[in-house]
This record gives structure tokens, C-alpha cells and sequence, in this order.
């Protein structure tokens, strides 16, 4: 991209720069220090905390009962799915067993969550590029409708609190595995929509064809994680690898891309995982034990004596508490590995949160993604980590 | 899972005592056969625990990663705690080849041996993993362990002149900085 002025003997000085904190394309508050040499970046430092809220702090001094319910704060895109690293985390030192009916309402509105979680990402993700006008409006369709179902069930759009310690809250409303079956029935219509107007465009491949390279070596050594690792080669989704509630019963694939790990993979990579939780969402309603809440409707009082059935282990109230012991437990997220490492001495309180988010330390590969690029390539790389900054800075 | 021993409990140091011969587990044991001493602790939900000594971290986990039969590669996360009289740093590695390879390793620092006004201290291992550098700086942020040998120790998530570590059990908050009459408030 350099202009050759036709004077190699031209020398220029570098500009350190700040980009943001407040740029609408880091959706959120991140400030990059950028060492500038001319339009190439020399340098870059990634200064993040402008949104941190002390959520480990806040674990410590809430109760559990309170703490589940601040958590989906975390990352709001996919609340889901930080309720569930906690859950998971505190019922391996509970020692509770969940019952076969919440695990696949878990996977179910984990994976709806998934796919809200890319639609945002493809949406912005074209703004960022440069698509002002009409294709963000595609995905948005879509995820109003998951939104809309994932209201009905959790009474929230966002911050579900759906998910908790030894189970999930409730049972979905009367009518909703109907709507959910007639979504996953045209949603792969709809991919194929953003598709043909994204994948092959010509200005689409110019902005992330070979740009933006992560190799195999590097992405390990920083610990990335999620579509970003496997769009780079390395088959690593722990919904595979360590198959933890019904994942291993379901059938999908995980898309592993061979290759440069440009950002057109990235992209490519998310496009696929779509489709697969879509698949994955079809399959759990049919597998689902207890069928429709119709038929469990229609079960009455068997429902609640039935152990597979049963939609709670664990009594909800302000006295909630969690056995001593330490644990760690991880899910994956539309991110990647999101871990939470837990303490407990068993008072209502914790005693120790650590939260492993997936986008703090994806982030932190950002200085050897954008070294050596343009100033104009920044968001297109940065944008295609898919980077929730309340998720780096809690 | 339910079967593992409690780890210690901080706030109870009744129970805090651990069972004082735990056997050595595989780790522990590939571990002794390169002459690297390392201490059972109480399982964490069924992965294997071991504490170290803060000289033996760095040539523990080169040992651990590199070695072709352990090929714990994949450090997932570093996180900092302050215990009733001690300061941990805990690692938490898998493996990307093996995905049912999994270990915790510890470093405990007892709050007796830190003089006052002196943060504890721990090698880093910035130079195995990038990951650690993030994971490593948040920790001396919120805990306030240093870690010997990074490059760029600096505070992460609060802002660079923030006094005091947040997750250390007597920090006290500024109280003061919510107050609309501080000419200093947040407000």
C-alpha cells in the first residue's frame, strides 16, 4: 500500500497515535497506542480496563443466589454461556448430577445463543468493512427472531439468568418448540442469503483475503481460542475434544480450516458453526426427553416425580450455597474457551472467581495480527477476532 | 466427583489441614523421575494437584511441556490468590494433542516469608507462553504478586497510578471516591 514517492532517500518520522478509547468500530472501549510509520503500523499496544467493573470483586462480596444473576453481564452477547461455565464449575464441587431434560434445554438456548452471538458479529462485522447501508439489516432479522424465543423462555433478551446452579430456571412457554422448529427449518435459507451476498463478493475478498495471517505456532503460544484457533488449523472445540453435557450424543462437525488463518477464514469459519447449531438445535428437539412443554403439560404430576424430567437440582433462594472446594470448568463459547475457576469454602459467598474469558486473551495476539498492515486494515483484522471488550475487562 | 477430598478451606482452618501423606499421581511422579520434587495437594474435582516450589516453576513446566509423553502445551489460564496465609499462583495446563490430559500446578508464597511493603514474587513464565503475559499482569493487578522476569509488568485492568490490590482480603476500598463532595470523586 505504500506510495513510492520515487525518492528512496525520503524518510519519515513515526507517530504514536491513539485509536479510541472512544471509536465506534471497538464496539465497546478499547484504546489501541499505535506506532505509525506513515499508513503502516509499526507497533501496537492494546490498552483495555476502560470498562472493567470488577466482576471478580463482585463475586466474592455477593451471594451465589446474586452473583448468577450479574454474570451474563460478563459478555452480553453470550450470556448463556458465562451462566453455564459457573454452573458447571459449582455443581463439579456440589458433585450434582443434572438431569437429561435440563442438559438439552441448556445445549438449546446455549447454541440459539451461539448463532444470536455470529449474527451480531456478521452485522458489525460488515459495517466495520464498510457495508453502511442494508446488509446489516439481514442477520439482524434473524437474531430478533431468537431473540424474541430466548425472551420467551429467560424473560430477558440478553441477560438471561436462565442457567443455574443444578439446572435451568423453567420450561420453555406453551408453542415454543413449534416456533423454534419453523426457525431452524429456514435458517439455513437465510445463511445461504448472507452468503451470496457476502462470501464471493470481489470487495468482500479483497478486504480479508490474506490479511490478517495467524499461524498455527502463534495462535497456541497465546492461548487464542474459539473460530479464531480453528479458522488457523487447530482442532481444539471443547464441545468435541472434551465432550461435556449431551454434545456427545448430538451429531455436528466442527469446522477446522486448514490454511493461512487469514480473516476470510475467520469468517468462512463462523458461517459453518452457524449452520451446525443449527443442526444441533434440530436435533435436541427431537431428542429432547419429556418432548414439547405441551406433552409435559399433559404428563401433570408424573413430570415432576420423573427424574429426567426434573428441571432443578438445587433449591433457588437467597440461602444458596456451594460445598467447599475448588474447581474449574470450561465451555465453549462463541469465543472460545470460557473458564471459570471457582473457590469455595462453603458460606454463601466465594471465596475466589477467576474467570478465563476467551476474548482477553484473543485480544492479546492483536500486536502480531496487525503489525506490518495499514492503518485502513485495523478494524477489518480486529473486527474478525470477534472481541466483546465487557468480556476482557469484566 | 463427589468422592474428592475438599481442598483447603480458607476460612476454616480446622478443616484447612490436608491429609498428610496424599499418594504421588503420575504427574507428580514423571515429575520425581526428572528429579523435579513436587507436592501432592488435594485433587481440584478430580485433576490432579501439585504444588512446587517457586525456583522449581520454570523447570517444571519447560519439563512438563516439552516432554513428547506429557505435552501439557496449553496453558489455560494463570490466576492469583490470596489465601488465609498464603499467596497462590495457580496454572492451569492441558494439552492440545491429548484433550484429557489436564493438571493444576501451584506456587504458594506464605504471607510470614513477605516483608512488609514487598510484594511476593514468582517467576514468570512470559517466556514459554504469551498467554501468560495478560494472565500474569492481571494477577499482579488484583492481587499484587510480581512476576519475576516479565517483560512488562504493568497494571492491566485498573487504571496505571491505582493503589492497593482489589482481590487481596485486606484491601480497602476508597471509600471516598464515591463521594459527590471528593473533589477527586468518580462522580
Amino acid at each position: 500500500m505504500a506510495v513510492n514517492v520515487g525518492n528512496d532517500q525520503l524518510k519519515t518520522d513515526e507517530m504514536i497515535i491513539n485509536m479510541g478509547p472512544q471509536h465506534p468500530a471497538t464496539h465497546g472501549v478499547l484504546r489501541l497506542l499505535l506506532t505509525l510509520d506513515g499508513e503502516m503500523v509499526r507497533n501496537v499496544e492494546p490498552v483495555i480496563g476502560h470498562l472493567h467493573r470488577a466482576q471478580e470483586w463482585q463475586g466474592q462480596n455477593r451471594t451465589w443466589f446474586q452473583y448468577q444473576a450479574l454474570i451474563d453481564r460478563v459478555d452480553y452477547l453470550s450470556g448463556m454461556f458465562t451462566s453455564w461455565a459457573l454452573a458447571r464449575a459449582a455443581e463439579h464441587i456440589e458433585g450434582i448430577k443434572i438431569s437429561p431434560r435440563a442438559e438439552y434445554l441448556r445445549v438449546m438456548v446455549s447454541e440459539m445463543n451461539r448463532i444470536t452471538s455470529h449474527l451480531l458479529w456478521l452485522g458489525t462485522y460488515l459495517i466495520d468493512l464498510g457495508a453502511m447501508f442494508g446488509f446489516p439489516f439481514y442477520p439482524f432479522r434473524e437474531r430478533e427472531k431468537l431473540l424474541d424465543l430466548l425472551e420467551a423462555v429467560a424473560g430477558q433478551r440478553m441477560m438471561f439468568n436462565y442457567i443455574r446452579i443444578g439446572g435451568v430456571q423453567c420450561n420453555p412457554p406453551l408453542g415454543w418448540f413449534d416456533k423454534l422448529k419453523r426457525f431452524t427449518e429456514e435458517f439455513p435459507d437465510r445463511v445461504d442469503e448472507y452468503e451470496a451476498i457476502v462470501t464471493e463478493n470481489p470487495i468482500f475478498l479483497k478486504r480479508t483475503k490474506g490479511i490478517g495471517r495467524l499461524s498455527k505456532s502463534v495462535a497456541m503460544d497465546y492461548g487464542v481460542t474459539g473460530p479464531t484457533l480453528r479458522a488457523s488449523g487447530v482442532n481444539l472445540d471443547l464441545r468435541r475434544t472434551k465432550p461435556y453435557s449431551v454434545y456427545d450424543q448430538l451429531k455436528f462437525e466442527v469446522p477446522v480450516l486448514e490454511g493461512d488463518g487469514d480473516t476470510w477464514a475467520r469468517y468462512t469459519c463462523r458461517i459453518r458453526e452457524m449452520r451446525e447449531s443449527n443442526k444441533i438445535i434440530k436435533q435436541c428437539i427431537e431428542k429432547i426427553p419429556g418432548g414439547t412443554t405441551e406433552e409435559i403439560r399433559k404428563l401433570g404430576d408424573e413430570a415432576n416425580k420423573d427424574e429426567n424430567l426434573k428441571l432443578m437440582a438445587k433449591k433457588q433462594n437467597s440461602g444458596l450455597r456451594v460445598k467447599a472446594g475448588e474447581g474449574f470448568a470450561a465451555v465453549e463459547s462463541p469465543r472460545g474457551t470460557l473458564g471459570c475457576y471457582i473457590i469455595s469454602n462453603g458460606s454463601d459467598k466465594a471465596y475466589r472467581f477467576k474467570w478465563r474469558n476467551p476474548s482477553f486473551s484473543n485480544l492479546s495476539v492483536l500486536p502480531e495480527l496487525l503489525v506490518g498492515h495499514p492503518i485502513a486494515d485495523i478494524m477489518a483484522i480486529f473486527g474478525s477476532i470477534d472481541v466483546i471488550l465487557p468480556d476482557v475487562d469484566r | 466427583m463427589s468422592e474428592t477430598p475438599a481442598s483447603p478451606s480458607p476460612a476454616n482452618p480446622e478443616k484447612a489441614a490436608p491429609p498428610t501423606e496424599l499418594p504421588v499421581g503420575p504427574y507428580g511422579q514423571f515429575l520425581s523421575e526428572h528429579g523435579i520434587p513436587s507436592k501432592r495437594l488435594p485433587d481440584s474435582t478430580g485433576v490432579e494437584t501439585i504444588e512446587v516450589e517457586p525456583a522449581q516453576l520454570e523447570v517444571t513446566l519447560k519439563r512438563l511441556r516439552n516432554s513428547e509423553e506429557i505435552a501439557l502445551d496449553y496453558l489455560v489460564a494463570v490466576s492469583g490468590v490470596d489465601n488465609t496465609d498464603t499467596f497462590d499462583s495457580v496454572y492451569h495446563l492441558w494439552s492440545y494433542s491429548d484433550p484429557n490430559k489436564e493438571l493444576v500446578v501451584k506456587v504458594r508464597i506464605p504471607k510470614a516469608s513477605v516483608a512488609a511493603e514487598q510484594l511476593p514474587e514468582v517467576p514468570s513464565v512470559t517466556p514459554f507462553w504469551s498467554a501468560a503475559n495478560w494472565h500474569e499482569r492481571e494477577s499482579y493487578d488484583l492481587v499484587g504478586i510480581r512476576y519475576v522476569g516479565h517483560p512488562y509488568l504493568r497494571r492491566i485492568l485498573n487504571p496505571w497510578d491505582w493503589e492497593g490490590y482489589p482481590l487481596r482480603r485486606d484491601y480497602k476500598q476508597p471509600v471516598d471516591s464515591l463521594n459527590d463532595k471528593n473533589p477527586h470523586s468518580f462522580r
